[in-house]
């Protein structure tokens, strides 16, 4: 079931424009950054991206800090939204549901094919942003990277670090996308499932610029989104790592369950 | 009906079990310890050569009303700061300041600081000045534990409530300053009683639940760091600077100024690298810092505390309270300031500032 529905998802031509949309916009950052050669100063704008003009081969982390605000939970929200509302609004729910293998199956390979789906993005984002940052811009071979805590770090460093990050945000996507995939069972209508999905990220986003949301900031889905910016520090901070992936686990495993005591029981229509 | 919402009813006993958990953990009471103030005092004191390494966070509720050159110490005061912290001994230390994307780090060795600045890409060389203003690392609450128990009296200190702070079971100890001119009404401290080090301190000024300070540790590990941690190296490629201090600054210390011995009962006394021109009064918690002011900053800042709300204007100058914090410009009432014009900071109350400053005037006559 799970190989049925990844072969779905990935035969989607839409599946494939998001993922390009998706690296349309760092894309376009590098070049406009070569370009003009403004980049922002080191701690300002999207992570990472002071220090590409001088070391390319960091473009990869700052076109992930490009995309992770809203380009990437977008492309989540629209795919986690359509994986059981599509199914609905398109009519083939009830014939997915005559196999003998059971809703909560058919939740789980639905959530599986989403993972993968995250992952794969994220890692092609990674790689145009290497092949686009080392075509661009200078190239360190021999020179040491400087961390964010000021040492320096090893190109195997760096690459070591870069694939942790890459995890790191493919894991930070699955509460966004479990929100998404809730909703999804809720209604008919995957726009509507997306849309609540948005909602839920802005809102997020917005609670955790206040001060008097403070006490309730830890709990905020995209509280630690930016955490895999601790994988360069010097010793790396594991601390909001390690708290962004326990909550990332909390939000799937209450919103698949929810959706799990929802699909199982909901009388499908369509 | 009854069989359909069992399910409904696992996930919201799931969600209950996960949501109850960070309070009941909270919640859970800690281990106290019979030792008396004085005795833990002693043992906070001698913490200075104990190893750790943690992260801790400190929140300020203080707005001051500074100008921009002192930004950097507004924000300590008023915001919430991330501190990385890793310490061998007294001179060989580090703090890193932890923002979502840089970091701020001063790494102490043995005759100074190097302070690296990832937004600057700046490392700037610091010789350990006599006279510096509040920086991230004092407000670690090892540091501010110490400094603020440092000139504590016996009678000044009692025992309160233990705490859970970063997984220790912390003993508590409060020093309410005796002198009636002190602004802070009580310093709370909670120190781990196996080594004496402060884990947790929090500073409360009379008149407001919202502490003026809170710094805690919420990740303490009291294994010695490794020294490569510690040590600084600036990176290839960093702009490499020698640190400014307040000897550098005008702090007026070229106006003359005549102060008396005594200000609002508070004694004189004096501090390795201030100089004479500033006077330094009381002890403890409850300290006044007198200085001369050069005409064009009195105009200044007399326009911006007058700016600030609740400010109490009045012939003797204008005054100002940021919960414990009290600053007043005194003296002439020239708009362009002058001589005779002086700047009074401290904890103090603002009636003990309202009494130095006549007393200022009166020996000036």
């Amino acid at each position: 079931m799970i190989a049925v529905e990844l072969r779905k998802l990935f035969r989607r031509p839409r599946t494939w424009i998001t993922i390009a949309l998706l690296n349309s916009l760092p894309v376009l950052v590098a070049v406009l950054l070569k370009v003009t050669d403004l980049a922002p100063r080191p701690g300002e704008g999207p992570a990472f991206l002071s220090a590409v003009l001088t070391n390319g081969t960091l473009f990869p982390l700052a076109a992930l800090a490009i995309v992770l605000p809203l380009f990437l939970p977008i492309a989540v929200a629209v795919v986690a939204g359509d994986s059981v509302a599509g199914e609905a609004q398109g009519g083939t729910l009830r014939y997915l549901l005559a196999r003998p293998a059971g809703r909560t199956r058919l939740l789980v390979a639905k959530l599986v094919a989403l993972v993968v789906f995250v992952l794969v993005t994220v890692v092609i984002v990674a790689i145009v942003g290497y092949v686009v940052g080392t075509t661009l811009f200078e190239v360190q071979s021999l020179g040491a990277t400087t961390a964010v805590s000021g040492t320096s770090l090893t190109p195997d460093q760096v690459a070591g670090r870069t694939l942790l990050s890459i995890g790191y945000v493919t894991i930070s996507m699955l509460g966004v996308a479990a929100f998404a995939m809730f909703f999804s069972t809720l209604t008919d209508s995957p726009q509507l499932a997306t849309l609540g999905a948005l909602a839920v990220l802005i809102g997020s986003s917005l609670l955790f610029t206040l001060d008097a949301a403070s006490d309730i900031a830890p709990y905020l889905p995209t509280r630690y989104w930016l955490s895999f910016v601790d994988f360069f520090r010097d010793p790396i901070l594991w601390r909001n790592v390690v708290r962004g992936l326990g909550l990332q686990a909390v939000y799937v495993v209450v919103l698949l369950g929810a959706a799990w005591a929802n699909f199982t029981t909901k009388d499908i229509t369509s | 009906m009854v069989v359909r919402g069992w399910r409904w009813v696992v996930v919201a006993l799931g969600l209950a079990v996960l949501v109850a958990l960070p309070a009941l953990v909270e919640a859970l009471p800690a281990d106290d310890e019979d030792v008396s103030p004085a005795d833990l005092r002693a043992q906070v004191l001698a913490s200075d050569d104990v190893a750790f390494s943690g992260y801790a966070i400190s929140s300020g509720g203080l707005t001051l009303p500074v100008s921009d050159a002192l930004t950097g110490v507004a924000d300590l005061l008023s915001d919430q700061t991330a501190l990385r912290a890793w310490y061998r001994g007294s001179d060989d230390w580090r703090v890193d300041v932890v923002t979502p994307t840089g970091e701020t780090g001063t790494h102490r060795d043995a005759s100074g600081t190097w302070t690296w600045d990832y937004a600057d890409q700046r490392a700037s060389r610091g010789d350990d000045p006599p006279l510096a203003l509040p920086t991230a690392p004092d407000l670690l609450p090892s540091a501010l534990g110490r400094r603020l128990l440092s000139e504590a009296g016996d009678d000044e200190l009692s025992r309160i409530a233990p705490a859970r702070v970063a997984g220790v079971d912390a003993v508590g100890l409060r020093y309410t300053p005796a002198d009636p001119a002190a602004s802070v009404s009580a310093v709370d401290v909670w120190v781990d009683p196996s080594t004496g080090l402060p884990v947790r301190v929090v500073v409360r000024s009379a008149g407001t639940a919202t502490p003026a300070l809170d710094t805690r540790f919420l990740d303490l590990d009291l294994s010695a760091p490794a020294a490569t941690t510690t040590a600084f190296d600036p990176p290839p490629g960093a702009d490499v600077t020698a640190e400014r201090d307040l000897t550098d600054v005008d702090l007026g210390r070229q106006e003359r100024a005549d102060l008396p011995a005594t200000l609002a009962d508070l004694g004189r006394r004096s501090f390795d690298g201030v100089p004479d021109q500033i006077g330094a009064y009381g002890s403890g918690i409850t300290v006044l810092a007198v200085s001369a002011l050069p005409g064009r900053a009195a105009g200044s800042l007399r326009d911006q505390l007058e700016r600030t709300p609740g400010a109490v204007v009045d012939d003797l100058g204008v005054r100002i309270a940021a919960g414990p914090l009290s600053l007043m410009v005194a003296g002439t009432s020239t708009r362009d300031g002058g001589s005779g014009t002086y700047l009074l900071a401290g904890t103090v109350t603002l009636d003990a500032l309202a009494t130095a400053a006549r007393q200022i005037q009166e020996a000036a006559r």
